[in-house]
């Protein structure tokens, strides 16, 4: 039973789930530490995947789709940071709008761009491809889990010690965790709040938007109305359990994901598919109880506020 | 700082013309006509169709109609968000509660006038137990009720749709979905434009319990001092877990109300998923935030955006523009008002500036 459960079609379709939410919550933790609490990243995330499809239908080629992705996402990003930063808006209200414009948008540009309703499918989409790395590929069980995936997978992967190296070895990670931590403290010192705020913004903006275009082209090739189903909201939790960090956020991300593929495992095993869809969500909120001490932090911005 | 009704009508008008909400209201539109153009279509027609279809002919039946869910859900979230609970939950204690209610309706034989009010009870009942959970989520384990009231909308819909699937399933027609709501136990028409469901009258004794509730009431009154400031108000002996539950309750009863309306007064049968798909929590939310959580403008901005769908729906129609269009402009109205200045939060920062801005939730 065990056996034929965890095996690695298993981890391949988990790395596939963990995609997404890991480059998404990566992007939560960056504003995280420069303390902009970031709870759109599931409108980007969407906004991100119906671009990618609209970008690669055009062009034929989903290296512009990507592009097309991240833009549409750091579009979104765009009025986060002007409305939050500049305008000194309520962070928690504009995501929620944000959200909800995404969700709107891609609703309407559906119909009105390609004609289709519900799902846009079309052989001039094109997916990303997978890369499977030389000589790494070849290692059993783990290579071709890990090393035969598109290239947004391997970004998504490396984006881990490079955000941790940023963060925590290089003088910019440290004036933003310091924008965030104390923000006079770092203007007093000649740090913008401002420019680290809206750089952090944007950058979730991108890694979001790079998250959908996995989504769209990557897991699946084609656009689903809001296609995103919550991922962006588990990617706001991951953040929460990781502590902000990126090794933390990686560890968050792939038990989300393990659920997810536990779920279309179980699934096929004749499970019914409405208690399996539940099972990332089930297991988001038992990791929260178990690790509830960590989130003194929001609870005063949620509640206090 | 309580608004009261007498003045709110001279407000209104002395305010209007430099209100972030009339700018926000142009922006949003300018932007929506805007994007219909660069999509191929014509602004000025789609708009024609849409002010002409929220209130001529039967549009004005349904803009009343779909006020109810509106404004029922925007009541439901504007008490959280005034105690300062954010609750994001509303979609799954609408769905909930919708299919308790509609089980009520449809198992429990009975006369109308008695089955009805079970059913509405029920689904209230539901309605409140799931906005307990995230309730308690916060005051005893520290959970954040707006994470946890968000990932409970998305176990609600698996629940309902399992039970849906596979334990209330009429095999008589192809969808997934419960057995057609008896004839008996379902909502009454009243005899107004054409016929409005009776809830309407309903969602408008609730604006009116909640607007005396908020201006007449201490309950009111310590909601209002505890969505203001939660730390003050605990140190002035107002017990915030407890109001905390209450207000869950009372908005997840409310969810429960309205979710139950929607199948026994307009839809009749609970179709897995189809409760979700007009996203009327969120546009309730949406509703709510514009009306800075008062009950009267509440009423009248919900009747505003129902307008707009039912005017959205005539433009898909007739002018071949996605009625999604509506939930664009009714997003960017508020990112507009949350950009220009957040009502909600320069209110706030008046209130209790020092104290704000030392706990670092002022912009964080």
């Amino acid at each position: 039973m065990f056996e034929q459960i965890f095996d690695a079609a298993l981890f391949d379709s988990a790395t596939r789930a963990m995609i997404p939410i890991l480059l998404a919550a990566l992007g939560g933790m960056i504003c995280e530490r420069a303390g902009v609490f970031q709870i759109a990243l599931e409108g980007m995330m969407l906004a991100g995947a119906f671009a990618a499809v609209a970008g690669s239908y055009l062009a034929i080629s989903w290296t512009l789709g990507v592009v097309f992705g991240i833009a549409a996402g750091m579009l979104i990003s765009l009025a986060l940071a002007y409305g939050t930063v500049t305008r000194r808006g309520d962070s928690i209200v504009l995501g929620i709008a944000l959200n909800l414009l995404a969700m709107g948008l891609t609703g309407f540009l559906l119909p009105q761009l390609f004609d289709v309703r519900g799902v846009f499918q079309h052989p001039r989409i094109d997916g990303l491809d997978r890369i499977a790395i030389p000589v790494l590929s070849d290692i059993p069980w783990i290579g071709p889990v890990l090393f035969d995936n598109t290239l947004l997978t391997y970004v998504a992967l490396l984006l881990v010690p490079i955000l941790w190296v940023f963060l925590f070895r290089t003088p910019v990670g440290l004036r933003l965790r310091g924008v965030g931590e104390r923000p006079l403290a770092a203007e007093t010192l000649g740090v913008s709040p401002t420019v680290y705020k809206y750089g952090a913004v944007l950058a979730s903006g991108a890694l979001a938007g790079l998250a959908g275009a996995q989504l769209s082209l990557g897991n699946v090739v084609q656009f689903a109305e809001n296609m995103s189903s919550g991922r962006g909201w588990v990617a706001v939790v991951a953040v929460m359990l990781g502590r902000a960090h990126p090794v933390g956020v990686l560890a968050a991300a792939a038990l989300f994901a393990l659920a997810e593929a536990l779920g279309f495992r179980f699934q096929g095993n004749g499970l019914p598919v409405q208690i399996t869809d539940a099972l990332p969500f089930v297991v988001t909120l038992l990791a929260l109880i178990i690790a509830r001490k960590r989130f003194a932090r929001l609870l005063d911005l949620t509640t206090a506020a | 700082m309580l608004r009261r009704f007498p003045d709110f009508l001279g407000d209104m008008s002395r305010r209007a013309l430099v209100s972030p909400v009339t700018f926000s209201l142009f922006f949003a539109f300018a932007l929506a006509g805007a994007i219909v153009a660069v999509t191929g279509g014509d602004p000025l027609a789609a708009g024609e169709e849409m002010v002409t279809g929220a209130v001529t002919g039967s549009g004005l039946r349904n803009t009343l109609g779909r006020a109810v869910p509106i404004v029922g859900m925007a009541l439901a979230v504007s008490i959280a968000f005034r105690s300062g609970i954010i609750n994001l939950g509303g979609e799954g204690q609408m769905v909930i509660g919708g299919l308790a209610g509609t089980m009520v309706a449809i198992y429990v034989p009975g006369p109308g006038y008695l089955i009805v009010p079970l059913a509405m009870l029920a689904g209230a009942v539901v309605g409140a137990v799931w906005g307990l959970l995230p309730a308690y989520g916060q005051t005893w384990l520290r959970l954040p009720i707006l994470i946890t009231s968000l990932l409970l909308n998305y176990v609600a819909r698996a629940v309902t749709g399992y039970l849906v699937r596979f334990h209330l399933l009429d095999d008589a027609v192809t969808l997934t979905s419960t057995r057609q709501v008896p004839e008996a136990a379902r909502m009454p028409k009243m005899p107004v434009f054409g016929g409005v469901s009776l809830s309407l009258i309903l969602v408008m004794v609730l604006v009116a319990l909640l607007w005396m509730v908020y201006t007449r009431s201490v309950a009111g009154y310590e909601s209002q001092m505890t969505g203001f400031n939660m730390r003050s108000a605990r140190y002035g002996g107002i017990d915030v877990e407890q109001r905390t539950v209450q207000v869950m309750v009372v908005a997840g009863a409310i969810g429960g109300l309205i979710g139950t309306h929607l199948i026994i007064g307009e839809a009749l049968r609970f179709i897995d998923g189809e409760l979700v798909l007009a996203g009327f929590a969120w546009t309730g939310l949406l509703v709510s935030l514009l009306a800075v959580n008062r009950p009267i403008p509440i009423f009248i901005t919900g009747l505003f955006f129902s307008g707009l769908q039912i005017g959205g729906l005539a433009m898909q129609r007739n002018a071949g523009v996605s009625w999604r269009l509506s939930q664009v402009l009714q997003a960017v109205v508020i990112v507009a008002v949350a950009c220009r200045l957040s009502v909600w939060r320069s209110e706030r920062r008046r209130a209790e500036p020092s104290e704000a801005d030392a706990a670092g939730v002022g912009e964080v």
